[in-house]
């Protein structure tokens, strides 16, 4: 029988000194996984971007369960979009997205 | 118990105190609870009291490193003798296999460190971790150049980390992750700098402790060794007196 896709909330940080909008803030996620982890591997993380604010420059991403350290390493390794120098932090991981609001105001 | 997480080897200009003090408050808002800053050997003690301060504001534990970088085994034994007391922890950038070998033998040495992304010039092979193991001398593995490199200059830096993490793992020699960056953009989160040891093949504990449990012990052992009352490994003084 299929086994049901568990699923990771990410909640983002985008640190930067101009503005990225939330094409360039997910060709920049979907460019860092193909790096470092080739198409095959970018294909597992099953990477959506769920909300983005860009005034406050925080974003919720939906990653697989199983590919969550993947994603969390391609995050990590972001130094620019746009030729502009980037850091991606997370700020916290939850299993939904009530869960991952409920932290984020803790 | 939490785990209280430390960055080893952040690099701004000691000079410059607003670098510093824009490091060290970035440090504490990415939930580092320790750092390290290598001072230069002439660093003044106005220097070295302004960038405690500046810790202590931002409730960051600072400990003072020096990096040396010697040319011949003698260089680097006359410049131990010189710097063990006066830093609580000793780095040494290995950049010759003499050099490397020396520093995995004395045990005045805290952190073996390669910086080479040549993987000709890395020299921590099994004979060296054999050596860092007795001396309780530490790997330690920067991630600045896994952020800044691309292609298959990092497939090559990650195939040659990931041979020394298994051979340190395999000598019982603590793996020590560090930023080794001077911009607050490279700073990752300690979870984050964990996730990125896993892209060498360390399990979760092992990087987990490689930020945390690992650079904390160095720092508390170098601290009871410098601390007036240490006589010998497992012997303090408790009291002085003529009641004794």
């Amino acid at each position: 029988m299929l086994k049901r896709t568990k699923r990771r909330y990410l909640a983002l940080q985008v640190e930067s000194t101009v503005a990225v909008d939330q094409t360039q803030l997910m060709s920049a996620l979907w460019n860092a996984i193909t790096k470092l982890y080739g198409e095959h591997g970018a294909s597992q993380t099953g990477l959506t971007l769920i909300k983005y604010d860009p005034d406050e420059k925080l974003a919720v991403v939906r990653t697989n369960n199983t590919a969550l350290n993947m994603t969390r390493a391609s995050i990590a390794t972001i130094i620019k979009i746009e030729e502009k120098p980037v850091a991606i932090h997370v700020l916290t991981v939850s299993g939904t997205i009530k869960a991952l609001h409920k932290n984020l105001r803790q | 118990m939490k785990r209280q997480y430390a960055d080893l080897h952040l690099t701004p200009n000691i000079r410059d105190f607003q670098q510093v003090s824009a490091i060290v408050s970035k440090a504490a808002q990415l939930g580092y609870h320790l750092i390290a800053l290598p001072f230069p050997p002439n660093t003044t003690q106005e220097e070295l009291k302004q960038i405690q301060t500046a810790c202590k504001e931002a409730k960051l534990d600072l400990a003072t490193r020096i990096d040396l970088k010697p040319r011949t085994p003698n260089d680097l034994t006359y410049n131990l003798r010189k710097f063990r007391r006066k830093f609580e922890i000793i780095a040494v950038i290995c950049e010759s296999k003499n050099v490397a070998r020396q520093a995995a033998k004395d045990h005045r040495v805290d952190l073996l460190s390669f910086p080479s992304t040549d993987f000709r010039q890395r020299f921590f092979d099994m004979a060296e971790a054999e050596l860092a193991s007795e001396s309780q001398a530490s790997l330690e593995i920067n991630t600045r150049p896994l952020l800044t490199l691309e292609g298959p200059a990092r497939s090559r830096l990650l195939a040659s980390l990931r041979k020394e993490a298994a051979i340190a793992k395999g000598f019982k020699v603590p793996i020590i992750i560090s930023s080794g960056t001077s911009n607050e953009l490279l700073m990752r989160k300690p979870q984050e700098q964990a996730v990125l040891a896993q892209l060498f093949d360390l399990d979760r504990e092992c990087a987990l402790d490689a930020v945390s449990r690992n650079p904390n012990r160095i720092v508390t052992r170098n601290r009871q060794k410098l601390s007036p009352k240490f006589i010998a490994p497992g012997i303090r003084l408790v009291k002085k007196g003529k009641d004794c």
